[in-house]
C-alpha cells in the first residue's frame, strides 16, 4: 500500500523532470538527466505522506557510453525506498552537487570524483579521496588498465580456457 | 620575555599511530590545544575492493568482504551472500538462516567488546581493554572450531553455510551467553562507572539528532543521537522478525551514550542468541545451487545492520559470472563525516576520544 502512494508521488515527480520510472526487483528507479539531479532530489526529499529524506548511498556507475551518479534515498520514518539514477555524459562528466540538501554527501561525493572522476559542481572540497592527489586516471571506469596488456592477455585466456 | 601573540599549529596525526585504529591519519589545526580545523586523510589502506570484485566470480569475492570490517566478518559475508541471493530469488534453508543469526549476533558483540575496549585504551584504561578482549577471545574459539580462523570467518555460502558448527560449539556459546551479564557487570564497574572515564567522555563531541540525519549516520552513533532505527526493525533482513527484541536508544548524543549504547546493544544480541538457540530447526544447511553462479540481468541493493554502522551491497549483474558493478557502503566511512564538524572546539586529547566512540574500521572506511 505504502509502495502504492510513494509510485503515484514519483510518477508525478518524473513528470516535472522529464524522467523515466521502472521497478527493478521490488524498487522504484527513477532514471533522470545530471541537469534535472537537483530538483529531482528536492523533490524526493519533500515527498508528502512518504518523503525520501535520508540520503543513504550516493556513487558512481560507468555504462560504457555514459556515467550514472545513484543516490539510494531511504527514510528513517518509513520502509520508503527509491533509487535516483542521473544520467552524466561520458566526456563532460559534470553534474550539481547534493552537498547543498546533504552534508553526508561530501565524503561521497569525493569518493565518486576519485573513482570516476565526476565532477562535482558546487562542492567545497572536491579532493581525491582515497588515491594520492597526483595520480592519473580513474580506477572504476571500465577502460582503465589495470595491468600491461601482455600480463591481462595471459590471464584473460587462463579464465575462458576454464 | 612575554609571549604577545599565540601561533596555530598544525598536527599530523597518523597514520602509524596507536590511537587511530589502524592507518588513518587526520590534519589537525590547533590554537593551543583547541582544535579549530580538522581535515581526515583517508586510503592508506585502499585495496580497491571494488575493483577487485569485477575479475572474481562471486563465490570467489566472498572472502574479500571478511575484510571490510575485520572485527565482525560474518555481518560482511552475510550482507554480501544475501545480496547476491536476493538478485538471484533463491531461498535458503531454515536452518541455515538461524546459524547467520546466531553467528551474526556473536560478530555484533565481539565487535561492541572491541569498541569498549579501545575506546578505554585511548583514555589509557588498560585494565578495561584487557577485560573486554579477555572475553572476546571466547567468541574467536567459537569462530575457529567451525570455520578455523579466528578473524576473518568466512564460513557464509552463497544458498546457505559451509559448514555444521562442531558438537562442542554448542555448550561454549552457552557458557559464554551465561556469563554475559557478569562480563556486563565488570565492564560497568571498570570502564563505565570509573570516574575519569565519565569525565573524558560525558558531553563531549555533542552530535545532535538533525546534524547526524543531515550526515548520513547509522549505525549505534545514529541511535545513540535519539533516533530509533535499526534495519532489523524496520526493514527485517534474514529472520529477524521471529525474535523478540528491542533497539536501544539513547538521548544524550555525546561519546559516553555512543559507547555505553554498546552495552546495550550486546544484551539484546544475547537475547536474541538464546531465542535462535532455541527455535533452531534440524535440515540441510545449504540450498541447491548451480555449480556455476550466473544471476539474471539486473541491479539489487541491499542492506543490514552491521556492528558500526549500516553495510549496503549494490550489485549490477550483466548475466555473466562476475559482477560488473559491485558497490560497498561502508558505514564507518560515511559515519567518518562527523569527525570534522563534531570535533571543532574541543581539545586535542577529546578529538582521540570522539574518534574512538565512532568505532571506525579501516578496512571498511578504506575498502
Amino acid at each position: 500500500m505504502e509502495n502504492k502512494v510513494l509510485k503515484e508521488q514519483v510518477e508525478k515527480l518524473a513528470a516535472q523532470v522529464n524522467g523515466e520510472v521502472e521497478e527493478i526487483i521490488g524498487e522504484l528507479v527513477l532514471k533522470v538527466k545530471a541537469s534535472y539531479v537537483i530538483e529531482t532530489l528536492k523533490g524526493a526529499k519533500s515527498f508528502p505522506n512518504v518523503p525520501c529524506d535520508f540520503l543513504h548511498d550516493l556513487f558512481g556507475v560507468d555504462g560504457v557510453d555514459h556515467l550514472e551518479a545513484v543516490y539510494q534515498l531511504t527514510s528513517l520514518r518509513g520502509p520508503q525506498r527509491l533509487r535516483v539514477k542521473a544520467i552524466i555524459d561520458r566526456e563532460n562528466p559534470v553534474i550539481d552537487s547534493a552537498t547543498s540538501i546533504w552534508q553526508g554527501a561530501n565524503f561521497l561525493e569525493r569518493e565518486a570524483y576519485d573513482m570516476f572522476g565526476i565532477n562535482f559542481k558546487g562542492h567545497p572540497n572536491l579532493k581525491r579521496i582515497y588515491m594520492w592527489d597526483d595520480f592519473k586516471g580513474y580506477p572504476l571506469r571500465k577502460d582503465y588498465v589495470t595491468e600491461p596488456i601482455e600480463v591481462r592477455n595471459i590471464v584473460r585466456t587462463r579464465i575462458e580456457g576454464e | 620575555m612575554t609571549i604577545k601573540e599565540t601561533e596555530e599549529l598544525l598536527l599530523n596525526m597518523g597514520p602509524q599511530h596507536p590511537s587511530m585504529h589502524g592507518l588513518f591519519r587526520m590534519v589537525v589545526n590547533l590554537e593551543g590545544e583547541t582544535v579549530t580545523k580538522l581535515e581526515p586523510k583517508m586510503g592508506y589502506l585502499h585495496r580497491g575492493i571494488e575493483k577487485l570484485a569485477e575479475s572474481r566470480t562471486y563465490s570467489q569475492f566472498i572472502p574479500y568482504t571478511d575484510r571490510l570490517d575485520y572485527l565482525a566478518s560474518p555481518h560482511n559475508n552475510w550482507a554480501y551472500v544475501q545480496t547476491v541471493e536476493k538478485l538471484m530469488g533463491l531461498e535458503i534453508p531454515e536452518r541455515a538462516e538461524y546459524l547467520r543469526v546466531i553467528f551474526g549476533e556473536l560478530a555484533r558483540i565481539a565487535s561492541h567488546q572491541v569498541c569498549i575496549a579501545s575506546t578505554a585504551l585511548d583514555m589509557a584504561g588498560w585494565s578495561a581493554w584487557s577485560y573486554a578482549f579477555r572475553d572476546r577471545e571466547r567468541i574467536c574459539d567459537m569462530y575457529e572450531m567451525t570455520a578455523g580462523s579466528r578473524l576473518t570467518v568466512n564460513n557464509m555460502r552463497i544458498g546457505g553455510m559451509s559448514n555444521e558448527p562442531p558438537a562442542e560449539f554448542w555448550p561454549a556459546l552457552k557458557s559464554f551467553l551465561d556469563d554475559t551479564p557478569e562480563m556486563l557487570e565488570e565492564y560497568n564497574g571498570i570502564f563505565f562507572g570509573n570516574e575519569i572515564a565519565q569525565g573524558r567522555l560525558k558531553s563531549v563531541g555533542i552530535l545532535s539528532k538533525e546534524l547526524a540525519e543531515n550526515l548520513s549516520i547509522t549505525g549505534p552513533c545514529l541511535r545513540a543521537s535519539g533516533v530509533n532505527f535499526d534495519v532489523r526493525k524496520a526493514e527485517p533482513y534474514s529472520i529477524y522478525d521471529r525474535f523478540d527484541f528491542n533497539v536501544p536508544v539513547r538521548y544524550g548524543c555525546d561519546s559516553y551514550d555512543r559507547t555505553i549504547i554498546r552495552m546495550d546493544e550486546i544484551v539484546e544480541s544475547v537475547k536474541i542468541i538464546k531465542q535462535a538457540v532455541r527455535d533452531i530447526p534440524e535440515g540441510p544447511i545449504m540450498a541447491k545451487v548451480p555449480k556455476v553462479i550466473k544471476p539474471p540481468v539486473g541491479e539489487v541493493y541491499h542492506r543490514v545492520e552491521n556492528p558500526k554502522g549500516e553495510l549496503g551491497f549494490y550489485i549490477v549483474s550483466d548475466g555473466t559470472t562476475k559482477p560488473a558493478r559491485l558497490r560497498i557502503r561502508a558505514g564507518t566511512f560515511i559515519n567518518l563525516q562527523m569527525l570534522p564538524i563534531v570535533s571543532l572546539g574541543w581539545k586535542i586529547q577529546d578529538v582521540v576520544a570522539i574518534f574512538a566512540t565512532l568505532d571506525a574500521v579501516l578496512g571498511e572506511v578504506d575498502k
